[in-house]
């Protein structure tokens, strides 16, 4: 989305595709919190 | 309609409603409620019954403009031409049944549920036109102002008036009629869409007819923009013009009556050329309302579990690329249903629609992605967390674990990401090959 309006946005945000923000499950939000992520951002 | 009514095969519920779907595309279980008309089948509209009723109601077709009997048809042109009784009016004096001959009145008819079994569903539950609010411009408070559908019903042959132009305070044909536009669209406290042009549209051919049977007739038409966006239509509104009707860009905010005439009295301001604010008197207002969704739409939204777009008409699966289906695959919408068009495109909507949903029945398969939820029963816990989350209702808890419907999954994830045991997994989405991603992400940090 913040591509296709041509929004800026830091090269350190990487994006993960996901289905829906419904499978999205705490284990994985928490691995990356453990793996050093400042944050995660949950959009659809 | 009535072509459709004769073909073998169509099977017509009027006066009915739907009360439950079940199932998916291929295999709808459609439960239908066919009200109880207290007029059984036998009725060939005769209207014997009508001339004896002593009871009367108003009539909804003429947008409660005259009166009509308690036993009636819906309207000259109904598809099956039946009678119906309105027991809020009816008095239960028997008299109709005394004079039908085919015995078809029944006052004991009840509601009877219908199940049908249908393959796909087109939704196409039309539109309403928005009632403003009491007081709002005048409507409901001042008997010469009306909405767009009344002007509609009074300039039909069949209308109230046999088609001739009065006004409602004293049935004088008026000599100086204002049409405004967009009431209750392109509004930020009622609805925010344009109707698509269509009350514009509407508003300039009855400006034309009106001017036509009377070329007398002084006619403003105050607009905010005329849409006339469409084939012919830009002409259309030229021809218009060039008869002699008014056109004033403005906004009006407010209306009065002189109590005695009944007369309109409306300040507005041309705000291409700045005249300035100017009072002038009409005979009669029209307001060109907004398209709303159909009253009682939001039953059989929740019924299909279909998804409302922001202006509450029903969601398209995509609204440039797809607009005739739905998210749920067999459920295609056409016309008003899903955004506000002129008859034109509802046509071409509706086709579309249907053509679409003959090529999927048409085959005997139905191809689905592989993306979708599997269930490992051995681990499953029975605890039934997937089903009370999955939005399309495709997984049930069996006794010997969840069992996912491959037809109605849309692979969405909800179920796994609640499964407490893990005994879910999406294909080709499963949770090793995110956390590899979240890995390799991480890792370059």
């Amino acid at each position: 989305m913040a591509g296709t309006i041509r929004a800026q946005y830091p090269a350190t945000i990487r994006p993960i595709r996901i289905n829906c923000t419904g499978r999205v499950t705490p284990s994985l939000m928490m691995r990356a919190i453990g793996k050093g992520a400042d944050g995660i951002i949950v959009a659809g | 309609m009535l072509e459709s009514a004769r073909t073998p095969g169509f099977n017509i519920y009027t006066y009915s409603e739907v009360e439950d779907v079940s199932g998916f595309v291929g295999n709808f279980k459609v439960k239908i409620r066919k009200k109880a008309r207290y007029v059984n089948n036998d009725c060939n509209g005769c209207g014997a019954c009508f001339e004896v009723c002593p009871a009367y109601g108003y009539d909804e077709f003429n947008e409660g403009m005259n009166p009509r009997k308690a036993i009636y048809v819906a309207f000259t042109q109904a598809v099956p031409s039946m009678a119906q009784i309105d027991m809020t009016k009816c008095i239960k004096c028997g008299l109709c049944q005394g004079v039908c001959e085919l015995k078809a009145i029944d006052f004991n008819q009840e509601d009877e549920i219908v199940e049908v079994e249908v393959g796909s569903i087109i939704v196409a539950t039309g539109w309403d036109e928005y009632e403003p609010e009491t007081g709002y411009l005048g409507y409901n408070v001042y008997p010469n102002v009306i909405t767009q559908m009344k002007l509609e019903r009074i300039l039909a042959p069949n209308g109230p008036t046999v088609g001739h132009l009065t006004r409602p305070s004293d049935g004088k044909r008026p000599k100086k009629i204002l049409f405004i536009q967009c009431v209750g669209s392109r509004d930020l406290n009622r609805q925010t869409y344009c109707s698509a042009g269509v009350c514009c549209m509407i508003s300039i051919k009855n400006t034309k007819l009106i001017k036509q049977h009377y070329p007398d007739t002084d006619i403003t038409v105050a607009y905010m923009d005329i849409r006339a966006a469409g084939k012919d239509y830009e002409e259309y509104f030229t021809a218009s013009r060039k008869e002699g009707i008014k056109y004033i860009r403005t906004n009006i905010s407010k209306i009065h009556e002189d109590p005695q005439t009944h007369n309109l009295k409306v300040i507005l301001q041309n705000t291409l050329i700045n005249t300035g604010l100017k009072e002038f008197e009409y005979d009669l207002v029209v307001l060109s309302c907004a398209m709303v969704p159909a009253i009682g739409v939001e039953k059989i939204g929740r019924i299909l579990k279909l998804e409302n777009s922001q202006d509450g008409f029903f969601k398209e699966f995509h609204s440039r690329l797809n607009p005739i289906d739905t998210k749920i695959p067999g459920i295609v919408l056409a016309g008003v249903s899903q955004g506000p068009k002129s008859i034109a495109e509802s046509i071409a909507q509706g086709r579309a629609a249907a053509s679409s949903l003959a090529r999927l029945m048409g085959k005997d398969k139905y191809r689905i992605l592989l993306i979708r939820a599997t269930v490992d029963k051995e681990k499953c816990a029975k605890c039934g967390l997937c089903e009370l989350n999955c939005p399309y209702d495709a997984i049930k808890t069996n006794p010997d674990g969840a069992e996912v419907n491959e037809i109605l999954c849309r692979g969405c994830g909800s179920c796994l990401a609640n499964c407490p045991s893990e005994a879910i997994t999406l294909r080709y989405y499963r949770e090793p090959q995110y956390e590899k991603q979240i890995d390799a992400i991480l890792e370059e940090i």
